[in-house]
């Protein structure tokens, strides 16, 4: 005969088997939500389910910080608790610790609704968007003090600029409480006055990344006076705040890029406009030089100098001109005169005398032509070439008209 | 009293402008000078703005109070 219990040491017997279970000690379950009661003293008793079964479930007025939202029937959650017996009705049931909506479909879900509200109240609205500015002397980090991402900001920011101040605030960036923490640095960047702040974390699952998707630190990112650059995750992670951020960092060491400038460049910017600059100036001088001397050789060939001593030289030019034409007309007068002398010449009685020919003069001198101007007995004087024969005329007979010779 | 905090954005665009303004023949030699002179002095201001000490990271705790990194 085997033993006989009483229904006390069986109920006992079954919780205490129970609490000996480690997995029903801590375990999640995921199920839809049905018989939602909300008890007037706080504690919450519902089922959950599925296409297979039910269980019975309650989460006390204790642990309701495991809830953040209201819960509704036929939501999908996953429920986060014990399992333990209900000694006094023999049943088993799931005592919740923590109760979230199931799955990434949720989150993201929560993100889209967030979203579209932030959008309609106009957050994302370019015309709030303040300007990164671009010679920054202070920079504000918000993000968690250890891992990659302040690493490579301070890496970055030291490597193009090792002039420009970092202000860090070590915030909580996943887990309870990382949402406030990161408004708290906004808030105290804000306070210190930066110039500019980056507000991220490194990479991470959709969950870890959820505090940069509370509504308030995006309205923090919104109030904030100084300008914000979000850089959170990787590339392809988008979280709220890019959007109301000032600007969108696709990595923290992105976000550094975009918010320090590169001091090398800048200096040897300033050294470009110095000697550019100075060649201008140079140049200036350059060109006032030679306009200078242009002004100079026009006044040079333009003064008075200049003038007389055109005219001199127009006067000597004009003398030798007289002068040329002078000894020309001389020259050519004496030939003239050569050529009456030829021709003189040629008519000279002399030269009769040389051909054979004399003449004939009276005792006055005068040349006998006519016969009737001497009588017989008068003395005449012959001329020939070589002589002069003293005669006297013996007759004389006078011919008619005609000519012998001539 | 001028500006303690000088825009190194605003001087970069002065300075642009220096440069241009330099370029032009419409003004005169005298001008000219004092333009370059006054080029000069902003670039001197600009090499002091960037401030070339290298900086600690400062951490700051919950009462905005700042130590070394």
């Amino acid at each position: 005969m085997q033993n006989v219990y009483t229904v006390g040491q069986v109920n006992s017997y079954i919780k205490n088997m129970f609490a000996q279970d480690f997995l029903l000690q801590e375990l999640s379950v995921k199920g839809e939500i049905s018989n939602c009661k909300y008890h007037s003293s706080g504690h919450i008793y519902f089922t959950l389910k599925d296409n297979k079964g039910t269980i019975a479930c309650v989460m006390f007025a204790g642990n309701r910080a495991g809830l953040n939202f209201r819960m509704a029937e036929g939501m999908q959650v996953v429920v986060r608790g014990t399992i333990d017996v209900y000694e006094r009705d023999g049943k088993y049931q799931l005592y919740a610790k923590t109760i979230e909506q199931d799955g990434a479909g949720a989150l993201y879900e929560r993100f889209e609704r967030l979203k579209k509200e932030l959008e309609e109240q106009g957050m994302f609205a370019p015309e709030y968007k303040k300007p990164i500015p671009k010679y920054i002397r202070t920079l504000g980090v918000v993000t968690a003090p250890t891992g990659a991402a302040v690493r490579d900001i301070i890496n970055i920011t030291s490597r193009r600029n090792p002039y420009v101040q970092i202000l860090l605030y070590p915030a909580a960036v996943q887990g309870d409480g990382a949402a406030a923490s990161i408004v708290r640095g906004i808030k105290m960047l804000e306070k210190k006055q930066v110039d500019v702040m980056i507000v991220g974390r490194g990479g991470g699952s959709i969950e870890d990344l959820w505090a940069f998707n509370e509504e308030i630190v995006a309205q923090a990112v919104f109030d904030c006076s100084v300008p914000v650059i979000s850089a959170v995750g990787h590339e392809t992670d988008t979280t709220i705040i890019d959007y109301v951020a000032d600007l969108r960092a696709p990595t923290p060491s992105a976000a550094a890029e975009l918010a320090v400038y590169d001091a090398a460049l800048a200096l040897s910017g300033l050294e470009g406009i110095r000697l550019s600059m100075l060649r201008k100036l140079q140049g200036r001088i350059r060109l006032e030089r030679a306009s200078l001397k242009a002004l100079e050789a026009e006044l040079k060939k333009n003064s008075p100098m200049g003038r007389i001593r055109e005219r001199r030289s127009n006067l000597i030019s004009l003398e030798d001109g007289l002068n040329a034409a002078m000894r020309n007309r001389i020259t050519k007068d004496r030939h003239r005169l050569a050529i009456y002398i030829e021709k003189l010449k040629g008519l000279s009685p002399l030269d009769k005398l040389n051909q054979g020919y004399s003449y004939v003069a009276d005792e006055g001198g005068r040349t006998v032509t006519d016969i009737n101007r001497v009588a017989v007995g008068d003395a005449l004087s012959i001329y020939v070439k070589n002589g002069i024969i003293h005669t006297r005329v013996m007759d004389k007979r006078l011919m008619d008209g005609t000519k012998k010779e001539c | 009293m001028e500006e303690e905090k000088l825009n190194l954005e605003e001087a970069f665009q002065k300075l642009e402008e220096t440069v241009e303004a330099l370029e032009q023949e419409d003004i005169s030699l005298e001008q000219s000078f004092q333009i370059y002179k006054e080029g000069m002095e902003l670039l001197k201001k600009c090499n002091q703005a960037i401030d070339q000490v290298e900086k600690k990271v400062l951490v700051l705790n919950e009462d905005g109070e700042s130590h070394e990194f």
